[in-house]
């Protein structure tokens, strides 16, 4: 199927360097710009808060970490800036609420059609089989000083189409707002999600999407929904996919972020009181060069680290994979019985976060892709999950659960807690767009992204 | 547009063998058996590389099932009668947003979830329905 998408700016600085991308699209013409030196430095660093979010302590969501996103009519001065937009270096591509856009509603920026003129929705699924649903449509995307020209990004809710069940393939949970739908703030927890993840392109589907031979997939995302018709799986172009917005920026800050956050108590700092920084590119101006005393971690092919070690244990990718987290609140290491010998034990509520006695220290070795001396530590603490929430504070750089049951299916979510104290970089895959900033020399064999920290 | 209309299906956790041939035709997946000494594994294996195993007992029953591929399995089909365990399990785990994954552990039913865009990752097992011997973590 060939969607349409009548700019000809859409994206068209998209090269075909990933294997197995297709061009169905008439994208090209006036690319938005090359990275000329003569450029005047962008603003390129947005305040990011951390807490509990637009739900504030009744939420009950802790680590959260939020910026704002202006969101604007194509090729228009029309804008709405969206507030509590959480930050994940998990995810590629901005989400939207549709409620949260008001002033600049959803009906004004553009559609992605097919050639019955039936508009392409996404049907986005997260780790606990929750799911977000909603139309693609284009618009402009301003973050601090940076702006990027027509990106795909996803409105949610702003459909009355039910739920396609290839996609519903997970369990609605009736006991969650909404049934598991994660189109509301109050499911959802924030206004939107801004998905800025390394991993491999800047495109939550990339070639899985291309190709019609996944059309049958169950938790395939695109679809069209002619009237009358139950929603059906649709191939869609990259250039149509949700993407990153700051791969699409027309300033050279746009191969990658680095996250910025002070450090914080054992006990937790309290909501309103962290802030930090999203700096929009690496090593592209004064503010964002890649740190002498950073080791450079290259993902592996499916965007993971490949390894970690803990206790002269190997972790390897894809049986046990971590990555880089902000979008998740804990560290979810290992499991409670792995790590019983290093005092680690559950919660006696069952709600899977960890429960010491004492704090306990944790020294894990990462390990890149590339070679030898992609090699270093991460040093992070556990404390008592429910010492930590009976403080009431909304930001913990402790906090832990488990990540699986054993080490056959154990993972490392390397979430929110990591990130405070340090500057973390998430450096996406060079080569996908023309006009893109190359990755700094210590990064430019990372083919599928990489870390730094 | 190629549309076929009809979802994947996967062998149910805690049902009978009998349904791995049914899924292997609507996944069109190659189905590759090791036959243990106390079970045997069905290795499904589709054009885009999800893999999907799913562990049998001498009594014939799926008392394991696991998954990785790029897009996430289909649990209600997948998991049976045990998606109510998975539902009641995860409106109970607050506090942080479960993006990337989710981790069940009851008595009866274990589920573990994880990954992020492009690759999922997980397994589903009935400690109950492990044949005698078998150690959980055979279920990967």
């Amino acid at each position: 199927m060939t969607l349409r998408n009548d700019s000809k700016a859409t994206l068209g600085r998209f090269l075909a360097l990933v294997t197995g991308l297709i061009f169905l699209g008439g994208c090209g013409g006036s690319s938005s710009s090359s990275s000329s030196t003569s450029t005047p430095a962008a603003s390129n660093t947005a305040a990011v808060t951390v807490g509990f979010g637009p739900l504030g302590a009744a939420g009950g969501i802790v680590n959260g970490i939020y910026t704002s996103v202006t969101v604007c009519a194509p090729g228009t001065s029309n804008c709405e800036t969206v507030d509590n937009v959480l930050v994940d270096t998990g995810s590629a591509g901005l989400r939207i609420l549709n409620s949260a856009l008001t002033t600049v509603p959803a009906s004004s920026l553009r559609t992605i059609t097919d050639s019955s003129g039936d508009q392409l929705q996404e049907c986005v699924q997260y780790g606990d089989t929750s799911y977000s649903w909603g139309p693609m449509l284009v618009a402009d995307v301003e973050l601090a000083g940076e702006k990027a020209s027509s990106v795909p990004i996803q409105v949610i809710g702003d459909n009355s189409f039910a739920v396609p069940s290839q996609c519903l393939a997970t369990p609605v949970n009736p006991s969650l707002p909404n049934g598991g739908n994660e189109d509301t703030e109050a499911s959802l927890g924030a206004n939107g999600i801004l998905g800025v993840g390394a991993f491999g392109y800047p495109l939550d589907c990339g070639s899985y999407c291309t190709s019609s031979s996944d059309l049958t997939q169950s938790g395939y995302p695109y679809y069209v929904c002619p009237a009358g018709q139950v929603c059906s799986a649709t191939t869609v172009p990259v250039q149509d996919q949700a993407t990153n917005p700051v791969a699409a920026f027309s300033s050279a800050d746009n191969n990658g972020v680095l996250v910025t956050l002070p450090s914080i108590p054992a006990l937790g700092a309290a909501n309103g009181t962290v802030s930090g920084s999203l700096i929009f590119g690496i090593g592209t101006q004064t503010n964002n060069a890649l740190a002498s005393s950073a080791t450079v971690y290259a993902l592996d092919e499916y965007g993971n680290l490949p390894a970690f070690t803990y206790n002269g244990v190997s972790y390897t990718s894809p049986t046990n994979f971590s990555v880089l987290d902000t979008g998740s609140g804990a560290l979810l290491f290992l499991d409670a019985n792995t790590l019983a010998s290093s005092g680690i034990s559950e919660c006696a509520d069952a709600s899977g976060f960890y429960c010491p006695t004492n704090t306990v220290p944790f020294t894990v070795t990462v390990s890149g892709a590339i070679n030898t001396s992609e090699t270093g530590t991460m040093t992070f603490n556990i404390m008592n999950a429910d010492t930590l929430f009976n403080t009431n504070n909304a930001a913990f750089n402790d906090l832990g659960g488990d990540s699986g049951t054993s080490p056959a299916n154990d993972f490392f979510d390397i979430g929110l807690p990591f990130f405070f104290g340090r500057s973390v970089y998430v450096g996406m895959m060079p080569g996908v767009f023309t006009g893109e900033t190359a990755a700094p020399s210590a990064a430019t064999s990372a083919t599928y992204g990489y870390y730094a920290f | 547009m190629l549309s076929l209309g009809t979802v994947p299906a996967w062998a149910v956790l805690g049902q009978y063998e009998s349904s791995v041939s049914v899924d292997q035709q609507y996944l069109r997946s190659e189905d590759r058996v090791q036959a243990f000494q106390a079970y045997k594994v069905h290795q499904l294996t589709t054009a885009n590389g999800t893999i999907v195993r799913e562990y049998i007992s001498p009594q014939g029953l799926v008392f394991g099932v696991t998954w990785q591929g790029p897009f996430m399995p289909n649990m209600q089909q997948l998991l049976g009668s045990y998606v109510t365990n998975l539902q009641t399990a995860s409106a109970a785990q607050t506090h942080v947003r479960h993006l990337r994954g989710l981790t069940v552990k009851t008595n009866d039913f274990v589920f573990v979830n994880g990954g992020h865009m492009r690759f999922w990752k997980g397994s589903a097992y009935v400690p109950s329905l492990f044949p005698s011997n078998v150690s959980a973590e055979v279920v990967r």
